[in-house]
Protein backbone atom coordinates (compact mmCIF):
# COMPACT_ATOMS: atom_id res chain seq x y z
CA UNK A 1 0.00 0.00 0.00
CA UNK A 2 3.03 2.22 1.05
CA UNK A 3 4.99 1.53 -1.56
CA UNK A 4 2.25 1.81 -4.25
CA UNK A 5 1.92 5.27 -3.32
CA UNK A 6 5.18 6.28 -2.96
CA UNK A 7 5.55 5.59 -6.99
CA UNK A 8 3.05 8.01 -7.66
CA UNK A 9 3.28 9.97 -10.99
CA UNK A 10 4.71 13.06 -10.49
CA UNK A 11 2.54 14.66 -12.89
CA UNK A 12 -0.25 14.40 -11.22
CA UNK A 13 0.92 16.98 -7.93
CA UNK A 14 -2.63 17.97 -6.51
CA UNK A 15 -3.23 13.92 -5.94
CA UNK A 16 0.14 12.93 -4.71
CA UNK A 17 -0.25 14.23 -1.27
CA UNK A 18 -3.86 12.98 -0.72
CA UNK A 19 -3.10 9.56 -2.34
CA UNK A 20 0.46 9.14 -0.15
CA UNK A 21 -1.43 10.38 2.73
CA UNK A 22 -4.58 8.01 2.61
CA UNK A 23 -1.46 5.21 1.90
CA UNK A 24 0.09 6.09 4.86
CA UNK A 25 -3.27 5.94 6.85
CA UNK A 26 -4.53 3.10 5.60
CA UNK A 27 -0.95 1.05 6.03
CA UNK A 28 -1.35 1.95 9.60
CA UNK A 29 -4.75 0.63 9.90
CA UNK A 30 -3.67 -2.37 8.95
CA UNK A 31 -0.73 -2.84 10.82
CA UNK A 32 -2.74 -2.21 13.94
CA UNK A 33 -5.32 -4.71 13.25
CA UNK A 34 -2.64 -7.25 12.21
CA UNK A 35 -1.23 -6.68 15.14
CA UNK A 36 -4.42 -6.53 16.81
CA UNK A 37 -5.24 -10.26 15.21
CA UNK A 38 -1.61 -11.41 16.06
CA UNK A 39 -2.05 -10.06 19.75
CA UNK A 40 -5.44 -12.17 20.19
CA UNK A 41 -3.99 -14.88 21.63
CA UNK A 42 -2.34 -13.09 24.50
CA UNK A 43 1.34 -13.86 24.59
CA UNK A 44 2.77 -10.17 23.90
CA UNK A 45 2.82 -7.78 26.53
CA UNK A 46 0.50 -6.07 24.72
CA UNK A 47 -2.33 -8.12 25.17
CA UNK A 48 -5.18 -6.69 25.30
CA UNK A 49 -5.00 -4.74 21.83
CA UNK A 50 -8.55 -4.13 20.09
CA UNK A 51 -9.36 -3.71 16.56
CA UNK A 52 -9.78 -0.64 15.11
CA UNK A 53 -13.54 -1.91 14.56
CA UNK A 54 -14.41 -2.29 17.83
CA UNK A 55 -12.57 1.33 18.40
CA UNK A 56 -14.70 2.35 16.31
CA UNK A 57 -17.85 1.05 17.35
CA UNK A 58 -17.19 2.36 20.39
CA UNK A 59 -16.61 5.48 19.28
CA UNK A 60 -19.89 5.73 17.38
CA UNK A 61 -21.60 4.71 20.37
CA UNK A 62 -19.80 7.22 22.58
CA UNK A 63 -20.46 10.04 20.09
CA UNK A 64 -24.55 9.14 20.41
CA UNK A 65 -24.28 9.75 23.94
CA UNK A 66 -22.36 11.59 26.48
CA UNK A 67 -19.39 12.76 23.95
CA UNK A 68 -20.63 16.49 23.23
CA UNK A 69 -21.49 17.50 26.32
CA UNK A 70 -18.16 16.22 27.65
CA UNK A 71 -16.12 17.50 25.05
CA UNK A 72 -18.44 21.22 25.29
CA UNK A 73 -17.08 20.84 28.67
CA UNK A 74 -13.39 20.29 28.38
CA UNK A 75 -12.96 22.75 25.78
CA UNK A 76 -14.61 25.23 27.93
CA UNK A 77 -11.45 24.81 30.24
CA UNK A 78 -9.15 24.51 27.98
CA UNK A 79 -9.92 27.82 25.85
CA UNK A 80 -10.19 29.80 29.43
CA UNK A 81 -6.27 27.90 29.99
CA UNK A 82 -4.94 28.49 27.08
CA UNK A 83 -5.71 31.93 26.93
CA UNK A 84 -4.92 33.45 30.74
CA UNK A 85 -1.71 31.29 30.14
CA UNK A 86 -0.89 32.35 26.74
CA UNK A 87 -1.64 36.75 27.65
CA UNK A 88 0.70 36.31 30.65
CA UNK A 89 3.55 34.11 28.99
CA UNK A 90 3.63 37.23 26.33
CA UNK A 91 3.61 39.91 28.74
CA UNK A 92 5.90 38.58 31.31
CA UNK A 93 8.06 37.01 28.88
CA UNK A 94 9.02 40.08 26.87
CA UNK A 95 9.76 41.90 30.16
CA UNK A 96 12.13 38.87 30.74
CA UNK A 97 13.79 38.92 27.55
CA UNK A 98 14.14 42.82 27.27
CA UNK A 99 15.52 43.59 30.63
CA UNK A 100 18.51 41.60 31.44
CA UNK A 101 18.12 42.72 34.79
CA UNK A 102 14.02 41.26 34.95
CA UNK A 103 15.39 38.33 33.33
CA UNK A 104 18.29 37.77 35.71
CA UNK A 105 15.93 38.44 38.94
CA UNK A 106 13.01 36.12 37.75
CA UNK A 107 14.97 33.55 35.16
CA UNK A 108 16.40 31.24 37.85
CA UNK A 109 12.44 31.14 39.30
CA UNK A 110 10.98 30.46 36.11
CA UNK A 111 13.50 27.73 35.16
CA UNK A 112 12.96 26.49 38.68
CA UNK A 113 8.88 25.94 38.36
CA UNK A 114 8.63 25.23 34.58
CA UNK A 115 9.92 21.40 34.74
CA UNK A 116 7.48 21.10 37.53
CA UNK A 117 4.29 19.26 35.98
CA UNK A 118 1.16 20.82 36.05
CA UNK A 119 0.27 17.28 37.32
CA UNK A 120 2.63 17.31 40.13
CA UNK A 121 0.02 21.09 41.09
CA UNK A 122 -3.02 18.86 41.24
CA UNK A 123 -3.01 18.27 45.08
CA UNK A 124 -2.19 21.84 45.69
CA UNK A 125 -4.62 23.23 43.49
CA UNK A 126 -7.35 21.02 44.95
CA UNK A 127 -6.45 22.42 48.53
CA UNK A 128 -6.16 25.90 47.53
CA UNK A 129 -9.10 26.41 44.56
CA UNK A 130 -11.16 22.90 45.57
CA UNK A 131 -12.96 20.99 43.08
CA UNK A 132 -14.13 23.21 40.67
CA UNK A 133 -13.53 25.32 37.23
CA UNK A 134 -10.78 27.39 39.18
CA UNK A 135 -8.74 25.01 39.49
CA UNK A 136 -9.02 22.82 36.30
CA UNK A 137 -8.74 26.70 35.09
CA UNK A 138 -4.84 27.47 37.30
CA UNK A 139 -3.73 23.71 36.21
CA UNK A 140 -4.33 24.78 32.20
CA UNK A 141 -3.41 27.80 32.38
CA UNK A 142 0.21 27.23 34.15
CA UNK A 143 1.04 24.31 31.94
CA UNK A 144 0.34 26.35 29.00
CA UNK A 145 2.43 29.57 30.79
CA UNK A 146 5.14 27.71 31.35
CA UNK A 147 5.87 26.55 28.21
CA UNK A 148 5.12 29.68 26.40
CA UNK A 149 7.15 31.85 28.27
CA UNK A 150 10.11 30.07 27.12
CA UNK A 151 9.14 31.36 23.68
CA UNK A 152 8.39 34.81 24.94
CA UNK A 153 11.96 35.38 26.32
CA UNK A 154 13.58 34.00 23.10
CA UNK A 155 11.65 35.72 21.09
CA UNK A 156 12.41 39.04 22.97
CA UNK A 157 16.02 38.61 23.09
CA UNK A 158 16.84 36.84 20.16
CA UNK A 159 16.46 40.15 18.31
CA UNK A 160 19.62 40.22 15.92
CA UNK A 161 21.93 43.04 16.94
CA UNK A 162 22.38 44.70 13.60
CA UNK A 163 18.92 45.11 13.68
CA UNK A 164 19.40 47.00 17.05
CA UNK A 165 22.36 48.68 15.75
CA UNK A 166 20.53 49.75 12.25
CA UNK A 167 17.12 50.52 13.89
CA UNK A 168 19.33 53.28 16.38
CA UNK A 169 21.22 54.64 13.80
CA UNK A 170 18.23 55.27 11.76
CA UNK A 171 17.26 57.37 14.96
CA UNK A 172 14.09 55.61 16.64
CA UNK A 173 13.46 56.09 19.60
CA UNK A 174 13.32 53.22 22.05
CA UNK A 175 9.46 53.02 21.73
CA UNK A 176 9.82 53.03 17.89
CA UNK A 177 12.29 50.06 18.17
CA UNK A 178 10.03 47.65 20.86
CA UNK A 179 7.16 48.36 18.65
CA UNK A 180 9.17 47.61 14.69
CA UNK A 181 11.77 44.77 16.29
CA UNK A 182 10.55 43.65 19.57
CA UNK A 183 7.24 43.21 19.73
CA UNK A 184 7.00 41.30 15.99
CA UNK A 185 9.79 38.82 16.76
CA UNK A 186 8.51 37.91 20.18
CA UNK A 187 4.46 37.61 19.26
CA UNK A 188 5.76 35.19 16.34
CA UNK A 189 7.81 32.71 18.80
CA UNK A 190 4.73 33.79 20.94
CA UNK A 191 2.42 32.09 18.43
CA UNK A 192 4.83 29.03 17.76
CA UNK A 193 4.54 28.50 21.87
CA UNK A 194 1.19 29.03 21.85
CA UNK A 195 0.54 25.76 18.89
CA UNK A 196 3.16 24.17 21.02
CA UNK A 197 0.96 24.63 24.52
CA UNK A 198 -2.37 23.33 22.25
CA UNK A 199 -0.66 19.88 23.08
CA UNK A 200 0.16 20.07 26.30
CA UNK A 201 -2.38 22.44 27.31
CA UNK A 202 -4.72 20.03 25.67
CA UNK A 203 -3.01 17.14 27.60
CA UNK A 204 -3.64 18.98 31.62
CA UNK A 205 -7.38 19.28 30.33
CA UNK A 206 -6.96 15.39 31.42
CA UNK A 207 -5.41 15.72 34.61
CA UNK A 208 -7.65 18.80 35.18
CA UNK A 209 -10.29 16.70 34.91
CA UNK A 210 -8.59 13.67 37.02
CA UNK A 211 -8.93 16.30 39.85
CA UNK A 212 -12.55 17.29 39.47
CA UNK A 213 -13.54 13.62 38.06
CA UNK A 214 -17.20 14.86 37.20
CA UNK A 215 -17.61 15.42 33.65
CA UNK A 216 -15.36 16.07 30.35
CA UNK A 217 -13.40 13.71 28.41
CA UNK A 218 -10.77 13.04 31.18
CA UNK A 219 -13.14 11.87 33.61
CA UNK A 220 -15.05 9.55 30.93
CA UNK A 221 -11.10 8.30 30.05
CA UNK A 222 -10.82 7.41 34.00
CA UNK A 223 -13.95 5.74 33.97
CA UNK A 224 -13.56 3.32 31.27
CA UNK A 225 -10.11 2.49 32.29
CA UNK A 226 -11.24 1.71 35.60
CA UNK A 227 -13.97 -1.08 34.54
CA UNK A 228 -10.77 -1.97 32.13
CA UNK A 229 -12.49 -1.15 28.51
CA UNK A 230 -9.37 -0.70 26.35
CA UNK A 231 -11.56 -0.35 23.41
CA UNK A 232 -13.41 2.41 25.14
CA UNK A 233 -10.05 3.79 26.39
CA UNK A 234 -8.93 4.25 23.06
CA UNK A 235 -12.17 5.63 21.48
CA UNK A 236 -11.62 8.14 24.32
CA UNK A 237 -7.70 9.06 23.21
CA UNK A 238 -9.04 9.38 19.59
CA UNK A 239 -11.29 12.28 20.48
CA UNK A 240 -8.66 14.00 22.45
CA UNK A 241 -6.54 13.27 19.62
CA UNK A 242 -9.18 14.63 16.92
CA UNK A 243 -10.21 17.74 18.59
CA UNK A 244 -6.54 18.11 19.33
CA UNK A 245 -5.83 17.76 15.72
CA UNK A 246 -9.12 20.01 14.60
CA UNK A 247 -7.79 22.92 17.02
CA UNK A 248 -4.54 22.65 15.53
CA UNK A 249 -5.52 22.61 12.27
CA UNK A 250 -7.51 25.91 12.87
CA UNK A 251 -4.39 27.65 14.77
CA UNK A 252 -2.16 26.93 11.43
CA UNK A 253 -4.88 28.59 9.34
CA UNK A 254 -4.51 31.54 12.12
CA UNK A 255 -0.80 31.56 12.28
CA UNK A 256 -0.74 31.53 8.44
CA UNK A 257 -2.65 34.81 8.25
CA UNK A 258 -1.34 36.42 11.01
CA UNK A 259 2.35 35.70 9.92
CA UNK A 260 2.45 35.35 6.11
CA UNK A 261 6.48 35.61 5.98
CA UNK A 262 6.92 32.44 8.02
CA UNK A 263 5.21 30.26 5.38
CA UNK A 264 5.98 31.71 2.62
CA UNK A 265 9.32 31.60 1.42
CA UNK A 266 12.58 33.25 3.32
CA UNK A 267 13.30 35.90 0.61
CA UNK A 268 12.37 39.02 3.32
CA UNK B 1 27.24 46.87 31.75
CA UNK B 2 26.54 43.95 30.66
CA UNK B 3 29.91 42.73 32.32
CA UNK B 4 28.99 43.98 35.80
CA UNK B 5 25.15 42.52 35.26
CA UNK B 6 26.40 39.11 34.12
CA UNK B 7 28.60 38.80 37.87
CA UNK B 8 26.06 39.71 40.01
CA UNK B 9 23.61 37.42 37.90
CA UNK B 10 23.34 34.87 40.74
CA UNK B 11 23.02 37.78 42.78
CA UNK B 12 19.82 38.61 41.34
CA UNK B 13 18.70 34.98 40.85
CA UNK B 14 18.76 34.94 44.30
CA UNK B 15 16.98 37.99 44.87
CA UNK B 16 13.85 36.06 42.51
CA UNK B 17 14.14 33.29 45.03
CA UNK B 18 13.76 35.95 47.51
CA UNK B 19 10.97 37.86 46.52
CA UNK B 20 8.90 35.03 46.16
CA UNK B 21 9.72 33.34 49.19
CA UNK B 22 8.93 36.56 50.83
CA UNK B 23 5.67 36.65 48.91
CA UNK B 24 4.95 33.02 50.16
CA UNK B 25 5.59 33.89 53.83
CA UNK B 26 3.51 37.08 53.31
CA UNK B 27 0.39 35.60 52.22
CA UNK B 28 0.66 33.24 55.23
CA UNK B 29 0.90 35.65 57.83
CA UNK B 30 -1.60 38.01 55.82
CA UNK B 31 -4.47 35.26 55.92
CA UNK B 32 -3.47 33.32 58.84
CA UNK B 33 -3.18 30.03 56.62
CA UNK B 34 -2.89 26.59 58.00
CA UNK B 35 0.43 24.53 57.68
CA UNK B 36 -2.22 22.09 55.28
CA UNK B 37 -2.59 24.58 52.89
CA UNK B 38 0.51 26.43 53.29
CA UNK B 39 3.03 25.49 54.95
CA UNK B 40 5.66 27.83 55.49
CA UNK B 41 9.37 27.92 53.74
CA UNK B 42 10.88 27.21 56.94
CA UNK B 43 8.85 24.02 57.17
CA UNK B 44 9.35 22.72 53.42
CA UNK B 45 13.11 23.40 54.17
CA UNK B 46 13.14 20.88 57.07
CA UNK B 47 11.11 18.49 55.07
CA UNK B 48 13.34 18.99 52.24
CA UNK B 49 16.63 17.88 54.52
CA UNK B 50 14.31 15.28 55.94
CA UNK B 51 13.94 14.01 52.50
CA UNK B 52 17.72 14.18 51.69
CA UNK B 53 18.16 11.95 54.87
CA UNK B 54 16.11 8.95 53.41
CA UNK B 55 17.52 6.44 51.33
CA UNK B 56 13.69 5.75 50.14
CA UNK B 57 14.15 9.27 48.69
CA UNK B 58 16.85 8.60 46.51
CA UNK B 59 15.76 5.43 45.53
CA UNK B 60 12.63 6.85 44.59
CA UNK B 61 15.19 9.84 42.66
CA UNK B 62 16.52 6.92 40.97
CA UNK B 63 13.71 4.83 39.39
CA UNK B 64 12.43 8.40 37.79
CA UNK B 65 15.88 9.54 36.43
CA UNK B 66 15.68 5.53 35.16
CA UNK B 67 13.27 5.98 33.78
CA UNK B 68 13.36 9.51 32.28
CA UNK B 69 16.86 9.11 30.65
CA UNK B 70 15.88 5.66 28.75
CA UNK B 71 12.69 7.02 27.60
CA UNK B 72 14.66 10.36 26.76
CA UNK B 73 17.49 8.59 24.77
CA UNK B 74 14.59 6.08 22.47
CA UNK B 75 12.40 8.90 21.67
CA UNK B 76 15.14 11.15 20.76
CA UNK B 77 16.70 9.39 18.41
CA UNK B 78 13.88 8.28 16.78
CA UNK B 79 12.26 11.57 16.40
CA UNK B 80 15.44 13.01 15.19
CA UNK B 81 15.90 10.15 12.90
CA UNK B 82 11.93 10.31 11.67
CA UNK B 83 11.89 14.30 11.50
CA UNK B 84 14.84 14.33 9.09
CA UNK B 85 13.72 11.55 7.03
CA UNK B 86 10.27 13.90 6.83
CA UNK B 87 12.44 16.84 6.48
CA UNK B 88 14.27 15.67 3.22
CA UNK B 89 11.73 13.52 1.77
CA UNK B 90 8.44 15.21 0.74
CA UNK B 91 7.08 11.81 -0.26
CA UNK B 92 7.94 10.57 3.24
CA UNK B 93 5.75 13.39 5.07
CA UNK B 94 2.95 13.09 2.86
CA UNK B 95 2.59 9.85 3.58
CA UNK B 96 3.33 9.31 7.38
CA UNK B 97 2.13 13.30 8.06
CA UNK B 98 -1.39 12.57 8.86
CA UNK B 99 -0.65 9.57 10.43
CA UNK B 100 2.13 11.17 12.81
CA UNK B 101 -0.35 15.05 13.35
CA UNK B 102 -3.18 12.61 14.29
CA UNK B 103 -1.14 10.40 16.97
CA UNK B 104 0.79 13.61 17.82
CA UNK B 105 -2.53 15.52 19.65
CA UNK B 106 -2.90 12.41 21.66
CA UNK B 107 -1.06 13.51 24.01
CA UNK B 108 0.93 11.30 26.74
CA UNK B 109 -1.12 12.48 29.45
CA UNK B 110 -4.11 10.55 27.17
CA UNK B 111 -2.02 7.27 26.90
CA UNK B 112 -1.40 7.07 30.83
CA UNK B 113 -4.68 5.14 31.61
CA UNK B 114 -3.86 2.50 28.78
CA UNK B 115 0.23 2.13 29.75
CA UNK B 116 -1.32 1.34 33.02
CA UNK B 117 -3.82 -1.37 31.29
CA UNK B 118 -1.05 -2.60 29.07
CA UNK B 119 2.11 -2.33 31.14
CA UNK B 120 0.76 -2.35 34.87
CA UNK B 121 2.73 -0.22 37.24
CA UNK B 122 6.02 -1.38 35.54
CA UNK B 123 9.12 0.31 34.29
CA UNK B 124 8.81 -0.44 30.70
CA UNK B 125 4.90 1.56 30.52
CA UNK B 126 6.71 4.72 31.82
CA UNK B 127 9.39 4.58 29.61
CA UNK B 128 7.55 3.99 26.58
CA UNK B 129 5.38 6.95 27.74
CA UNK B 130 8.48 9.41 27.98
CA UNK B 131 10.02 8.09 24.55
CA UNK B 132 6.37 8.75 22.84
CA UNK B 133 6.22 12.04 24.59
CA UNK B 134 9.70 13.30 23.01
CA UNK B 135 9.60 11.50 19.86
CA UNK B 136 6.58 13.60 18.73
CA UNK B 137 8.63 17.07 20.35
CA UNK B 138 12.23 16.04 17.83
CA UNK B 139 9.73 14.89 14.86
CA UNK B 140 8.07 17.93 15.13
CA UNK B 141 11.33 20.37 15.73
CA UNK B 142 13.72 19.16 13.80
CA UNK B 143 11.11 18.91 10.70
CA UNK B 144 10.12 22.55 11.58
CA UNK B 145 14.26 23.67 11.94
CA UNK B 146 14.85 21.67 8.57
CA UNK B 147 12.34 23.81 6.79
CA UNK B 148 13.39 26.85 7.80
CA UNK B 149 16.68 26.42 6.51
CA UNK B 150 17.66 29.06 4.04
CA UNK B 151 17.02 27.52 0.40
CA UNK B 152 20.27 29.33 -1.13
CA UNK B 153 22.14 27.00 1.04
CA UNK B 154 20.72 24.10 -0.58
CA UNK B 155 21.16 25.03 -4.16
CA UNK B 156 24.68 26.13 -3.30
CA UNK B 157 25.25 22.43 -2.22
CA UNK B 158 23.49 20.63 -5.26
CA UNK B 159 25.79 23.48 -7.27
CA UNK B 160 29.00 22.21 -5.49
CA UNK B 161 27.67 17.99 -6.47
CA UNK B 162 26.97 17.01 -3.26
CA UNK B 163 24.71 13.86 -2.66
CA UNK B 164 21.53 14.31 -1.39
CA UNK B 165 22.45 12.04 1.75
CA UNK B 166 25.81 14.57 2.02
CA UNK B 167 23.02 17.65 1.89
CA UNK B 168 20.96 15.89 4.55
CA UNK B 169 23.61 15.33 6.83
CA UNK B 170 26.29 18.31 6.05
CA UNK B 171 24.15 21.06 5.40
CA UNK B 172 20.84 20.60 6.23
CA UNK B 173 20.96 18.73 9.71
CA UNK B 174 23.58 21.42 10.50
CA UNK B 175 21.62 24.45 9.17
CA UNK B 176 19.01 22.99 11.71
CA UNK B 177 21.24 22.35 14.65
CA UNK B 178 20.05 25.24 16.52
CA UNK B 179 16.22 24.64 16.41
CA UNK B 180 16.89 21.04 16.94
CA UNK B 181 19.07 21.77 19.82
CA UNK B 182 16.18 23.45 21.09
CA UNK B 183 13.98 20.97 20.72
CA UNK B 184 15.91 18.80 22.62
CA UNK B 185 15.65 21.11 25.83
CA UNK B 186 12.33 21.28 25.07
CA UNK B 187 11.76 17.74 24.88
CA UNK B 188 13.47 16.78 28.34
CA UNK B 189 11.15 19.37 30.22
CA UNK B 190 8.06 17.49 28.33
CA UNK B 191 9.87 13.86 28.88
CA UNK B 192 10.45 14.76 32.34
CA UNK B 193 6.75 16.06 32.95
CA UNK B 194 5.60 12.74 31.14
CA UNK B 195 7.57 10.70 34.07
CA UNK B 196 6.11 12.68 36.93
CA UNK B 197 2.65 12.62 35.44
CA UNK B 198 2.73 8.24 35.00
CA UNK B 199 4.28 7.82 38.20
CA UNK B 200 1.58 9.73 39.69
CA UNK B 201 -1.46 7.99 38.16
CA UNK B 202 -0.22 4.56 38.14
CA UNK B 203 3.66 3.26 39.38
CA UNK B 204 4.97 0.95 42.55
CA UNK B 205 8.22 3.68 42.96
CA UNK B 206 9.34 7.20 42.13
CA UNK B 207 9.40 10.64 43.00
CA UNK B 208 5.57 10.79 41.22
CA UNK B 209 4.39 8.12 43.75
CA UNK B 210 6.06 9.94 47.06
CA UNK B 211 4.04 12.97 46.32
CA UNK B 212 0.99 11.27 45.50
CA UNK B 213 0.83 9.46 48.64
CA UNK B 214 2.30 12.68 50.70
CA UNK B 215 -0.82 14.01 49.85
CA UNK B 216 -3.18 11.09 50.51
CA UNK B 217 -1.80 11.89 53.95
CA UNK B 218 -2.10 15.56 53.42
CA UNK B 219 1.55 16.16 54.22
CA UNK B 220 1.82 19.44 52.33
CA UNK B 221 5.09 20.41 53.34
CA UNK B 222 6.21 16.90 51.48
CA UNK B 223 4.23 17.80 48.57
CA UNK B 224 5.97 21.28 48.10
CA UNK B 225 9.50 20.09 48.89
CA UNK B 226 8.73 17.02 46.21
CA UNK B 227 7.45 20.01 43.65
CA UNK B 228 11.02 21.73 44.37
CA UNK B 229 13.01 18.27 43.90
CA UNK B 230 11.22 18.05 40.69
CA UNK B 231 11.85 21.58 39.31
CA UNK B 232 15.55 21.52 40.51
CA UNK B 233 16.09 17.88 38.72
CA UNK B 234 14.21 18.56 35.70
CA UNK B 235 16.28 22.23 35.33
CA UNK B 236 19.29 20.46 35.62
CA UNK B 237 18.18 18.08 33.08
CA UNK B 238 17.41 20.91 30.63
CA UNK B 239 20.65 22.55 31.13
CA UNK B 240 22.53 19.73 30.67
CA UNK B 241 20.98 18.85 27.65
CA UNK B 242 21.75 22.65 26.84
CA UNK B 243 25.64 22.21 27.82
CA UNK B 244 25.85 19.16 25.24
CA UNK B 245 23.92 20.97 22.38
CA UNK B 246 26.22 23.98 22.80
CA UNK B 247 29.12 21.48 22.84
CA UNK B 248 27.76 20.07 19.22
CA UNK B 249 26.55 23.17 18.19
CA UNK B 250 30.42 24.50 18.28
CA UNK B 251 31.44 21.51 17.19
Amino acid sequence: MTTAGDRAPAGRPWVRPWLLGLAGSLGAILFWTAMAFWLKGGGGVISRLPTPLAVGVELATYARGPLWPDLAASLEVFLAGWLIGCTGAAVIGIAMGQSPLIGAIFGPVVEALRPVSSIVWVPLAVVWFGFGFTSKIFLVGLAVFLVVIVYAIDGARRIAPDLHRTASMLGMTPLQRFRALVLPGALTEVLVGARVALMSGWGTVIVAELVAADFGLGAHLIAVQQSYDVAAVMAAMACFGLAGFIMNAMFSLLERRLLPWRSGGATR
Amino acid sequence: MTGRLGLSRIALGLLGVAIVVALWQGTIAYYGLASIVLPTPLSVAATLLKLFGSAAFWRDVAVSLKEFVLGYVIGGVLGILVGVLVGERPAVRMTIGPVIEALRFIVPFAWIPLTVLWFGTSLTGKIVLVAYAVFFVMVVTTHRAMTTVDPVLTRVAIMLGMRESEIALKVHLRAAAPGIASGAKAAAAIGWIAVVAAEYIGASAGLGVMITNASMSLATATVIGGMIVIGIIGGMVSWLVGLAAAAWLNH
